[in-house]
């Protein structure tokens, strides 16, 4: 992946929606708008959040996923086998639409073939696809069709693999596949979830990623390197980089996509703490394997708070990069 | 309290309850929370939607026909913060799973001494029994649950962490059997993933208990007491609670020593939307009655019901008391 400079900055995925997005959305759900001018109005949220990220000087991007309400509920809505169970609180006031799996579960057609085609066109920079994993899907669905939690998770994972087929048909080179709840059952399922990873990325030659967050990812390290994928993208910042100590107990073979700015704080960091993240993880990953991203999605933060934390992100990791190339130039002299 | 000397199975809850309703309503708690957040009602006009929620919630359980219920744990924002935000020595911390969940919570984090300040749950209780017709359950998360899900600055060891929680804990039981609570629950679902520490948990429940006149319940959930069982036996409580959806295990674990106490024994899943048919809770009910007989006997969900949108959590109720009404008429008819 040459065309990306060493330290390559990204996103997680989702980015908050502008104010007459949420506004066109609300009005959909009660009929008053159609479905073609949600679409208008998500399009023209997703060019500027890619003029965004292209001024900010990012090198690998997202669609901020503007069509979506829920990572999970989304899939479920375009997929056959789910109905939404109703609303269920995740913490705080912050509720999602929980799926339901009421019959075999399955594609209809692509699910974000569309969208990413249209976000790449938008830009010369390449765009990840964007997916939620299997387990995920399974795990934040009720489950009222399949016996077993393993055989709803395989058919998901056959479902997915279709879905990553089209993307790197439709031209995506990197293509993300998000498994937030993959370490539920550390103990129980690890197996199980790295079993349908390897039927989703089954024969794929674009470069892939899977998001994890929360929860307790030393319980699954080192055996999270076994997941078929390049990179494992984490959250680093939300606890101060303490993850760095678990990465020294065994070589990290992947690449990381290193979260240097939390994701659910307000606070917008300093370029300094995240140039000082990014350093301290080079002692123990190897620069060519790091790529430089938040925590998690930016949804839940405000517009300003995102692209403050964006740009911090960017202007960090540029201060380790020129000290790296700087440092690689003097050896060569 | 006449409800334990009837001769039959009663129906019980664990503790929280879907604080919204069924879309497309927001709800008013929840409309409330975020007109507070923006600054356009102040706190008393929240806790006053609080307060109806609660009674919503109350009625729900009361209309479902359950014997012995809570006030559904609308005010708290979590289990962990309720009482770590009313203690001595926390702060609250960043977002983290809640067990094997997709629910979150603040991590408290204790920085120093921890202590009991003040009554945490004393009016909710006294506000819930004001409300209702039937007994009413007190809820305190315990020691081992609270001092697992919080992160310890201060204490040298989880032991020394976990006994100063009991000690804090226990001036909230005696101030909750002070104002009357005749059933208190302390909730220990940590139990179930902390086997390995059962001797500083046996130890924190002895201080959690001291000198608290009240009939005590012990409720586990999210996986089974292999391994401390029929320890747990032995514990200050006269009710145990055991999970038997996602600790299927807990059939097994029951045949390993007779139960000498009551059992809160839950059945209903908490955690999955498929309501169950009454037949399948009767066939639950008869099965454990060969192990526990009935007037020790309280069939319950397995966890809280808040995992669950909130008309499905409010048919499990009804289910749950229809098979259990059923049940009991099976098993008195069995033994006349
Ligand atoms: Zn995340």
């Amino acid at each position: 992946m040459s065309e990306l400079p060493l330290l390559p900055t990204t996103a997680v995925g989702s980015y908050p929606k502008p104010p007459y997005l949420l506004e066109a959305r609300r009005k959909h759900l009660r009929n008053q708008i159609g479905k073609a001018e949600l679409t208008e109005l998500e399009r023209r949220a997703t060019r500027e959040w890619i003029q965004i990220q292209e001024e900010l000087g990012m090198d690998l991007l997202v669609d901020g996923e503007q069509y979506r309400g829920d990572m999970v509920a989304y899939f479920a809505d375009e997929m056959a086998g789910f109905a939404i169970a109703g609303l269920v609180r995740s913490y705080g006031n912050r509720y999602y639409p929980k799926p339901v799996v009421v019959g075999p579960v399955g594609r209809k057609a692509p699910v974000t073939v569309s969208w990413f085609k249209y976000t790449q066109s938008l830009t010369k920079k390449p765009v990840k696809g964007m997916l939620t994993g299997p387990y995920t899907i399974a795990e934040w669905s009720f489950n009222e069709h399949y016996p077993t939690r393993r055989e709803l998770v395989l058919e998901l994972a056959r479902a997915i693999h279709d879905e990553v087929v089209d993307l790197e048909r439709a031209g995506a080179r990197y293509i993300q596949i998000d498994e937030p709840a993959i370490h539920t059952r550390p103990e129980e399922d690890f197996d199980l979830a790295r079993e349908a990873m390897e039927i989703v990325t089954e024969g794929i030659s674009a470069y892939t990623v899977t998001h994890i967050c929360y929860g307790d990812v030393p319980k699954i390290y080192p055996a999270m390197l076994h997941l078929a994928v390049d990179q494992l993208d984490l959250a680093l910042k939300n606890e101060e980089f303490a993850l760095l100590e678990t990465f020294r107990k065994a070589p990290f073979t992947k690449d990381i996509g290193l979260g240097v700015v939390d994701a659910h704080s307000h606070r917008v960091e300093s370029v300094q703490e995240v140039a000082d993240g990014i350093r301290r993880t080079l002692e123990v990953i190897p620069a060519e394997q790091v790529y430089v991203s938040p925590d998690c999605g930016l949804k839940t933060r405000t517009a300003d708070e995102t692209i403050g934390k964006l740009r911090v992100m960017v202007e960090g990791t540029k201060v380790v990069r020129s000290e790296l190339l700087g440092a690689r130039e003097g050896a060569r002299a | 309290m006449a409800l334990f000397l009837e001769d039959g199975v009663i129906t019980t809850v664990v503790g929280n309850y879907p604080k919204i309703p069924d879309l497309p309503a927001p709800g008013k708690w929840r409309s409330a929370v975020e007109k507070f957040q923006k600054g356009q009602i102040d706190e008393a006009a929240l806790r006053r939607v609080e307060d109806e929620v609660t009674v919503e919630a109350i009625r729900d359980q009361l209309e479902a026909g359950v014997d012995l219920i809570t006030d559904g744990q609308i005010r708290w924002e979590d289990a962990q913060t309720h009482f770590a935000r009313r203690l001595r020595g926390f702060h609250i911390n960043g977002l983290q799973r809640y067990f094997d969940t997709n629910v979150y919570f603040r991590e408290p984090v204790a920085e120093g001494e921890v202590g009991w300040a003040e009554p945490i749950t004393v009016a909710e209780y006294t506000f819930a029994r004001a409300h209702s017709t039937k007994p009413v359950k007190a809820v305190v998360t315990g020691p081992l649950t609270l001092g697992t899900l919080s992160r310890n600055t201060f204490y040298p060891t989880l032991r020394e962490f976990v006994l100063a929680l009991a000690r804090a804990l226990n001036g909230e039981l005696r101030a909750l059997a002070a104002a009357g609570a005749e059933v208190i629950q302390v909730d220990e679902p940590a139990l179930c993933r902390h086997k390995q520490d059962y001797a500083v948990f046996a130890d924190a429940m002895g201080v959690l208990t001291a000198g608290v006149r009240a009939t005590l319940v012990l409720a586990t959930y999210f996986g089974d007491l292999g391994g401390v069982y029929p320890q747990v036996l032995s514990l200050p409580f006269d009710i145990i609670g055991m999970d038997f959806v996602a600790g299927h295990r807990n059939w097994d674990v029951l045949s390993g020593a007779p139960f000498t106490k009551t059992l809160m024994f839950g059945i209903l899943d908490a955690r999955n939307t498929r309501v169950e048919t009454p037949e399948e809770i009767v066939a639950a009910v008869r099965r454990i009655s060969s192990t526990v007989p009935p007037e020790r006997l309280q069939v319950a969900p397995s966890a809280g019901l808040e995992f669950l949108p909130h008309g499905v959590a409010r048919r499990k109720l009804r289910a749950l008391v229809e098979g259990v009404r059923t049940a009991s008429e099976a098993l008195k008819g069995a033994r006349a």
